[in-house]
């Protein structure tokens, strides 16, 4: 691409020399790969327990950023721009999560004099309102699920219910949510004072703001959304869709592109809808457009608008062979985008299962040391990964280990290298996490077939479980292990 | 420094073997053969044939159960090829001992076998209504339990030869196709003649439809019998039923074991039990070498491949010396078991406990009186008579030497010698001290004795104790408690269990279902099944697959190693280096197949924080991990002991990176308590709430 100075006489091409990677874990991980593809030094922040962190080696030099707690150090958004000035850092990448869809710490970090490589603040701002953003995508011809805002109590709801004659079930959810907190489904008028009360209060403590909304809750929906890229001007593309219909506790966990649920012509419609509307808003960088897909009417609603990165990009880049993170850096620095639509041809099946360090069972979180840990490898796999061996999860922050990317030339062949991947040579010891939950779904006949809802994993759990190796020779051997060195250290037992 | 010497996989031992000298035997008895062929098969013979008991009888005897499965399976190839009559091999105290102290579960160690040497009948001792536990259990549980174990040979006793008793072991064998053994229990004393066994043999003939389908046992578990007494009973009973085949169980204790085998040979028993003579301490049975080598000279033609034999025998070399830690302290041969009458598999662990109570130089008194009380209350001394005989002696003596010290010892023993020996237990021919005396000796007894007195376990041989016996035992209650006195077996007192109960019982201790076989376990011992279930979940298949060395004491020094196959594929663990210990841990590196790894073992001093767990329907346990950050609710606010409860209403919240979980009342209930406090960072499992419920 030529090196344009000026483009149409109002923007000026800034350089990026230094990026501060406002986060932890596997995205401060990700997008500081890309930085290094580029020769662009990454700094690293920190919170006292991330202080040996993975993302803290990766980075050219590390800033501790505060304690513990979110609210001190991932989510400071004022000590965050201190330590950008500070390191001589002239961009701030937010990663996915913390402060990444927060429009008044972009807004701050542009303030500051600083790259902010995301969508325009106000653009956030509009979308992370859940309420507003419905409203634009009505505008814009889009269609939503209907729904009732700002609810304040029982009453308002079932008035809504019967004005839209709409039936449970209904979910509530925080308006300015994501990522499933502060969202509580509602099967019955029992439930339903006890559900407001919940969301409300997980909505407050996960984003400060209390607002909620109502809408139809869709049974056997599918969660499909389109990643979009578009720049300062005016130049908007698809990189087509990702299926995210895997979810557990509305988290997904297994993510897979193109979605095997569309025939082309719904690809087409929604690909296009999407890029309509981030048309209409105004977007720049990278974000994407999610869909619910009701498969029995075959019809799409509109669910929201991530102004992110999000943590399924991989599996766009293997099907399309584009780093996202790249072209965000670029777009921030003002360049136009290198492609057009017609040069996106994905030409793969790439699927991503997310490593949370959890419970298979349970899904109750599981903390500790990383007393081993053996990376899978192997053809067709790609790892995203934000720790190393002898790490320590903290409690503090969210589960996500290791992202396990596979990709082939069909469906089939991509989850049988996830299959290999999963069953073969991955390890991690000293923490309990997802494996085998999701080697148990990817083997499935319902997941093989491409049949699944959002309520998949609910619905099979007793099945999926029933699936789980029983037993592994290598922990076999590490439990004999484990007896051997008790036995080593302690000598003969009483209760020889 | 390899551990090589014993670190021999069981594959390898078998693939060795391949290259030993191979000679076709074809075995007399195979498993898959009928009881009924079996019995043909012994009835054609001339000469005998011997059970080893060398995977059983022999580690209790002497080595107090403690031989691992992965010694004793290197005996295996050599037994497929001995010509033996069977392998006694589980049953008896192996299987709890396996449990509770080498962590192998009895049906392993059965599949084990069967791989190693399918062609060998493999035996049991069981008892007759406590099968292998120590309560009499219900009818329905004796089913389930025996038709669950894979044994060709069923060898059952009873303490009391109640035969009654042996009706439901009998019943599941026999139907199952497998060879019924019953075994009368043999003692030597003025009231077990001829006439009395002859009796048994009748009721046993009775029981089991004729002498076709069975092969009756002779179980001198003391090892007491003379060989004139012994050539005179066998001869008896085959002059009654010259077609019912007899096995002579014997233990070696009064030294007199291999003229005795003779002596049962000859008189008719076609198999005689025995075990390596590598093997033989005191206690178990003759070695086989030589009682092969006595009997030939004397004219009587023994079945076995001597060649073969011999291998054996020397196998056991290999590692019988990982043992000596777990043989009695008493050793020797002692004649007086003719008086006292003590099992062979009763003495190591009696001196044991005496040495673990501080009561060891109490031996010889302990043993006088059991001499003389096994002429007040007549039963035979095997489990669990041999345990009731042991608490309640053991605990007489032990109560007059705290009381009055050796003085009191010596008194107790003249007064017994006197009323027994002097007196013959004629109360009124003592003095009325000495009668009070007599009528507090069983105050204190065991439990156990007095189910036994009240036929809690059957019938005795010589019917009920004198009545003095029960106002010892009961006091003033006594004639009350003789009217509880049962006189019909347990298999028609005692009440069925709820099955249904005790396995969900076990599916909570274990936080999952239960195998089948793990239910058995539980059936037998619960509480030592649970832990041992638990251990095995922890360490695997540790007490399987390492040597006995590595076993017991782990690895000694930087650079040894253990290499073991696990599911076809080799593996090393070799010892790096071992920390001090500091605030009760120590940091163990290893080589686990090359790699690194460091494990972190608390000792002793360890601080103990104990985490209570939720168990029942009345505790209310966290389904996370998690914090807690609530406890009630928004509306009512926090909630405290005392508090009412609704169905369904928000007792605690439970916060886990960001997710709130709420904790709902199962049902209407009351607080009766509060394990948690708030802001407490709990474990999934543990104990929130306990509540009552309103009904």
């Amino acid at each position: 691409m030529c090196h344009i100075r000026f483009f149409r006489g109002s923007f000026v091409e800034k350089k990026i020399k230094k990026i501060l990677v406002a986060n932890r874990g596997v995205p401060a991980v990700r997008i500081m790969h890309t930085c290094r593809d580029r020769k662009i030094p990454t700094v690293a922040v920190y919170s006292t327990p991330d202080r040996l962190s993975h993302h803290v080696f990766v980075a050219n030099s590390a800033i501790h950023i505060g304690e513990a707690p979110p609210a001190e150090s991932y989510l400071n958004m004022q000590k965050m721009i201190d330590a950008a000035l500070k390191s001589g850092a002239n961009a701030i990448h937010p990663g996915w999560g913390f402060l990444a869809e927060n429009s008044t710490f972009a807004q701050m970090v542009q303030d500051a004099g600083l790259i902010w490589i995301g969508p325009p603040p106000n653009v956030i701002r509009m979308m992370g309102d859940k309420m507003e953003a419905k409203k634009i995508a009505i505008r814009a011809n889009v269609p939503t699920i209907p729904g009732v805002n700002g609810i304040k109590g029982v009453e308002q709801v079932k008035k809504w219910m019967q004005e839209d004659r709409v039936t449970y079930p209904i979910i509530i959810k925080a308006a300015l949510g994501g990522g499933g907190k502060g969202m509580v489904k509602v099967s019955s008028d029992d439930e339903l004072e006890q559900a407001i009360s919940r969301a409300r209060s997980e909505a407050l403590k996960s984003f400060g703001d209390e607002n909620l909304l109502a809408e139809k809750y869709i049974e056997r929906g599918r969660h499909i959304e389109v990643q979009v890229v578009a720049d300062q001007h005016g130049h908007v593309v698809h990189l087509h869709e990702r299926e995210c219909t895997l979810q557990r506790r509305n988290q997904k966990i297994i993510e897979e592109a193109p979605s095997p649920s569309i025939e082309d012509d719904i690809r087409y419609e929604m690909c296009f809808t999407a890029v309509r509307l981030m048309r209409e808003i105004g977007y720049h960088s990278a974000g994407t457009v999610e869909f619910l897909f009701d498969s029995s009417t075959k019809r799409f609603y509109f669910l929201e608008v991530n102004t992110r990165l999000q943590v399924e990009h991989g599996i766009t880049e293997l099907i399309t062979g584009l780093d996202i993170v790249d072209i965000m850096i670029d777009v921030a620095e003002g360049k136009p985008l290198s492609f057009k639509q017609s040069d996106i041809r994905p030409n793969r099946w790439a699927l991503e299962v997310r490593v949370n360090a959890e419970d298979p069972k349970t899904f109750s979180p599981s903390f500790g040391t990383i007393t081993h840990l053996e990376v899978p490898q192997g053809p067709g796999v790609r790892i995203a990964q934000g720790v190393y061996e002898g790490a320590d999860i903290p409690p503090y922050y969210d589960s996500l280990l290791m992202l396990i990317m596979t990709a082939g030339p069909e469906r089939d062949d991509a989850i049988n290298a996830m299959d290999r991947t999963l069953a073969r040579n991955f390890r991690v010891d000293g923490v309990k996490t997802l494996a085998p939950l999701l080697l148990s779904i990817i083997r499935h006949e319902s997941f093989r077939r491409g049949e699944f809802s959002t309520r998949f994993i609910e619905t099979h759990m007793d099945e999926l479980v029933s699936m789980f190796k029983d037993k592994d020779t290598e922990d076999e051997v590490l439990k004999i292990a484990k007896y051997v060195a008790r036995i080593s250290a302690l000598g003969p037992q009483e209760w020889m | 420094m390899i551990m090589k010497k014993k670190v021999k996989n069981m594959q390898q031992s078998v693939s060795s073997n391949e290259n030993m000298t191979v000679q076709q035997y074809s075995n007399l008895v195979r498993p898959g053969m009928s009881p009924g062929e079996i019995v043909k098969a012994v009835r054609s013979l001339n000469g005998v044939i011997f059970t080893s008991t060398g995977m059983r009888d022999a580690g209790q005897s002497d080595y107090k159960n403690r031989h691992r499965i992965y010694d004793l399976i290197t005996l295996a190839p050599y037994y497929e090829k001995m010509n033996l009559f069977s392998a006694e091999c589980h049953g008896g105290a192996r299987w709890h001992v396996g449990i509770m102290n080498r962590k192998e579960s009895p049906f392993e160690e059965i599949r084990l076998l069967r791989e190693r040497m399918p062609n060998v009948l493999l035996q049991t001792l069981i008892r007759e209504t406590n099968l292998w536990g120590y309560r009499p259990y219900p009818k329905n549980v004796i089913e389930y339990v025996v038709s669950l174990v894979d044994i060709d040979v069923w060898r059952c006793f009873s303490f009391l030869n109640d035969i009654r008793n042996m009706r439901a072991v009998a019943e599941v064998v026999m139907k199952r196709g497998r060879l019924f053994q019953p075994a009368i229990s043999f003692t030597q004393a003025d009231w077990t003649t001829n006439e009395y066994y002859l009796g048994l043999v009748k009721e046993i003939v009775a029981l089991c439809g004729g002498v076709e389908e069975i092969i009756l046992c002779i179980k001198d578990m003391a090892g007491v019998g003379s060989p004139a007494r012994i050539r005179s009973l066998i001869d008896a009973i085959k002059q009654a039923y010259p077609e019912l085949e007899v096995q002579y169980h014997r233990h070696a204790t009064d030294g007199l074991a291999i003229p005795a085998l003779l002596a049962a040979a000859q008189a008719g028993a076609r198999i005689l039990d025995i075990e390596e003579d590598s093997l033989t301490r005191f206690y178990g049975q003759a070695p086989m070498l030589s009682a092969q080598a006595f009997l030939e000279e004397s004219g009587i033609k023994v079945i076995l491949n001597r060649e073969v034999a011999e291998t054996a025998c020397q196998k056991v070399r290999e590692w019988i010396g990982f043992y000596e830690w777990a043989e009695s302290p008493f050793k020797g041969f002692d004649h007086t078991v003719t008086l006292h009458k003590m099992p062979g598999g009763a003495f190591p662990s009696s001196f044991e406990q005496a040495e673990k109570g501080g009561f060891l130089h109490l031996m010889p008194d302990i043993l006088k009186v059991m001499s003389l009380y096994n002429r007040i209350v007549k039963y035979f001394d095997v489990t669990p008579g041999s345990q009731i005989t042991w608490v309640t002696c053991s605990g007489i003596v032990n109560k007059y030497a705290k009381e009055k010290g050796e003085a009191g010892v010596k008194h107790v023993i003249n007064l017994l010698s006197k009323f027994v020996l002097e007196k013959n237990q004629d109360m009124n021919a003592m003095t009325p001290e000495e009668q009070e005396e007599l009528l507090l000796l069983f105050r204190s007894a065991p439990g156990d004795f007095k189910n036994l007195l009240l036929g809690g376990y059957g019938r005795l041989p010589m019917g009920w104790p004198a009545a003095w016996v029960y106002k010892s035992a009961f006091g003033d209650a006594w004639q009350e408690k003789l009217k509880e006195r049962k006189e019909e077996s347990p298999l028609d007192s005692v009440p069925p269990d709820d099955m249904e109960r005790l396995s969900l019982e076990l599916n909570e201790h274990l936080g999952r279902p239960a195998t089948e076989e793990e239910f058995v376990l539980y059936l037998m011992h619960p509480k030592d099944a649970v832990s041992m279930i638990q251990f095995r979940e922890e360490y695997g298949d540790a007490p399987l697959v390492l040597p006995t060395n590595v076993w017991r004491e782990g690895l000694k020094h930087p650079g040894s190693r253990v290499e073991f196959d696990l599911n076809g594929k080799p593996y090393c663990i070799e010892l790096v280096s071992m920390g001090a210990e500091h605030e009760g841990i120590i940091h163990v590196v290893m080589k686990v197949n090359n790699k690194t790894r460091v494990y972190t073992v608390k000792t002793a001093r360890a601080k103990k924080t104990e985490i209570r767990m939720a168990k029942g329907a009345h505790h209310i346990g966290a389904p996370i991990n998690g914090n807690v950050w609530r406890i009630g609710n928004p509306q009512r606010g926090a909630l405290k002991v005392g508090d009412i409860v609704h169905k369904g209403e928000e007792i605690a919240n439970l916060e886990a990176m960001k997710m709130e979980n709420a904790i709902l009342a199962p049902y209407d209930a009351q607080i009766v308590g509060i394990a948690v406090k708030l802001n407490e960072t709990v474990q999934e499992g543990q104990l929130l709430f306990e509540l009552k419920a309103l009904n």
